[in-house]
């Protein structure tokens, strides 16, 4: 998956930017996310209903995964089944 | 750095006399004497002996304008590593490599200059067009609450939440009307600046009582929200969804306290999509069109100033806030600092088109020169420790 790509989710609202990924299958709500938003809408898997924050990276514990949340959602992200994490706030104000 | 005397001049800061006339008519509206335009808006680029640099923003360099593919020029600012690793998203490219400028310019010579924009923006990074037009007014009343009718001789209460220079200057021009202020920083988010320029942070911050906040501790974050009840004015530099998960909800705080004065200091604005975008204050002057404009004059394009958007956002903040201070009505004002930029240079303009275009022309041919000397000001109260008066405006904090 190319950086800077823009996945949606086929669960919920969430829309993320792809800014480091490997080969495996990345998720949101329990599934796959993709380019484009399917026809039909997924069903939110409860095990991946936690939401999305606006703003928020989410991270992998091997750090081979990091998407941005650019559009929130009720559904959680998750590869290959395995859940992300938030990464740790930025450490400056948004304007100085 | 060379000595006081030896100082070159140095050229004008271009828009130096527009903040003159900004403090002039505050001055008299309010019967104070402010420091002088040329000092605020250059005393961090003196005190820090920055050389004017052309392309690459003053002082440690984290801006610069590079050429785009389409002809145009886009403006990155990397003050953080977090924002290094956004690099390889904004350009669609694996291996850039985010600690190498060559490759970041090399990089952005293959993409136009709107998408860079766009796409920066949706990551959350400091990024602008030289020719682009502000998204937001320069300033506007968001909300309006009630009424609060003032005794006399009450002193104002100011809670400064912002950080760097904007907002922090909005507070000290404030605390020179005799208003109290109170500069709240959390132990995980100091206000950087306290240790990169002491010099500078001791100048606009002189005078406020300091205050340290745990964010994460619901208590604290309560006692906090507590003071801001009983203020007068609030300065802060948040992103919207920043504030509201430090439990600060501006809007509601507006509308139920009468009288508070919000002021939310912005890159480029505080409602809408724009209020998600990042701006500091190098970018935000080539988004306000001052790099286009001595591009225009000179056939060069750089940076205008030091982080100019950050002393015309600071001073404007302070006169919007004074004057809706003194109307007594409860109001949010949203300030953009690429927009400010605008109209200070359009005014300008409209004021004296020869002499800013002098300015600008005498500015671009001094890269590589020094910035224009300030004489250090002296220090009128005491820069209080970090987190000293937080016992006395929050109370001591609970056990747990």
């Amino acid at each position: 998956m190319k950086p800077g790509t823009r996945l949606k989710s086929a669960a919920c609202d969430t829309e993320v930017m792809v800014i480091r990924a490997a080969d495996g299958q990345i998720e949101c709500g329990g599934s796959p996310m993709g380019e484009a938003k399917p026809a039909e809408a997924a069903p939110l898997a409860a095990d991946f209903s936690a939401g999305t924050l606006m703003g928020k990276r989410y991270v992998d514990a091997d750090g081979k995964y990091e998407l941005l949340c650019v559009k929130p959602g009720k559904g959680s992200l998750s590869v290959d089944g395995t859940a992300l994490v938030v990464k740790d706030a930025k450490p400056l104000p948004a304007s100085d | 750095m060379s000595l006081p005397t030896d100082a070159a001049p140095g050229p004008a800061i271009p828009l130096a006399r527009w903040t003159q006339r900004q403090l002039d008519a505050m001055g008299t509206a309010h019967g104070v004497t402010f420091p002088d335009g040329a000092t605020l808006m250059g005393e961090r680029g003196s005190n820090g002996g920055y050389v004017i640099a052309g392309r690459t923003s003053a002082g440690l360099g984290g801006s610069r304008l590079m050429p785009t593919r389409d002809g145009g020029w886009f403006a990155l600012t990397l003050i953080r590593d977090v924002d290094r690793e956004l690099l390889p998203a904004l350009f669609g490219e694996a291996d850039v490599d985010g600690d190498d400028w060559n490759a970041i310019a090399a990089a952005v010579l293959r993409h136009d200059c709107a998408d860079l924009v766009a796409t920066g923006r949706t990551l959350g990074l400091p990024v602008a067009s030289a020719d682009e037009t502000p998204a937001s007014p320069p300033t506007e009343v968001l909300l309006r609450g009630e009424r609060r009718e003032r005794p006399a001789g009450h002193r104002p209460l100011v809670v400064d939440l912002s950080a760097i220079w904007a907002g922090p200057l909005a507070g000290h021009l404030l605390w020179q009307t005799g208003m109290e202020v109170v500069k709240v920083e959390s132990p995980t988010r100091p206000d950087l600046i306290r240790r990169d320029d002491p010099a500078t942070f001791d100048r606009i911050n002189q005078g406020k009582a300091s205050l340290l906040v745990d964010f994460a501790r619901d208590a604290e974050k309560a006692a906090l929200v507590a003071l801001i009840r009983r203020a007068d004015v609030v300065i802060e530099s948040s992103r919207p969804r920043a504030l509201r998960h430090l439990g600060i909800d501006a809007e509601a705080l507006v509308r139920e306290v009468p009288g508070l004065v919000w002021l939310s200091v912005t890159g480029h604005g505080a409602c809408g999509e724009a209020a998600n975008w990042v701006g500091i204050g190098n970018d935000c002057g080539v988004a306000g069109g001052l790099s286009r404009a001595m591009a225009d004059l000179t056939g060069e394009i750089g940076y205008v100033g030091d982080a100019i958007a950050d002393p015309l956002t600071g001073i404007t903040a302070a006169r919007e806030g004074l004057a809706a201070y003194r109307s007594g009505a409860a109001q949010r004002i949203g300030l953009s600092m690429s927009a400010i930029t605008a109209r200070a240079l359009a005014e300008e303009r409209a004021h004296d088109r020869a002499e800013i275009d002098a300015e600008l022309r005498a500015w671009g041919s001094s890269v590589g020169g020094p910035f224009p000397y300030a004489a250090p000001r002296p220090l009128h109260a005491e820069v209080r420790p970090i987190g000293a008066d937080t016992a006395r405006y929050l109370g001591e904090p609970a056990q747990c």
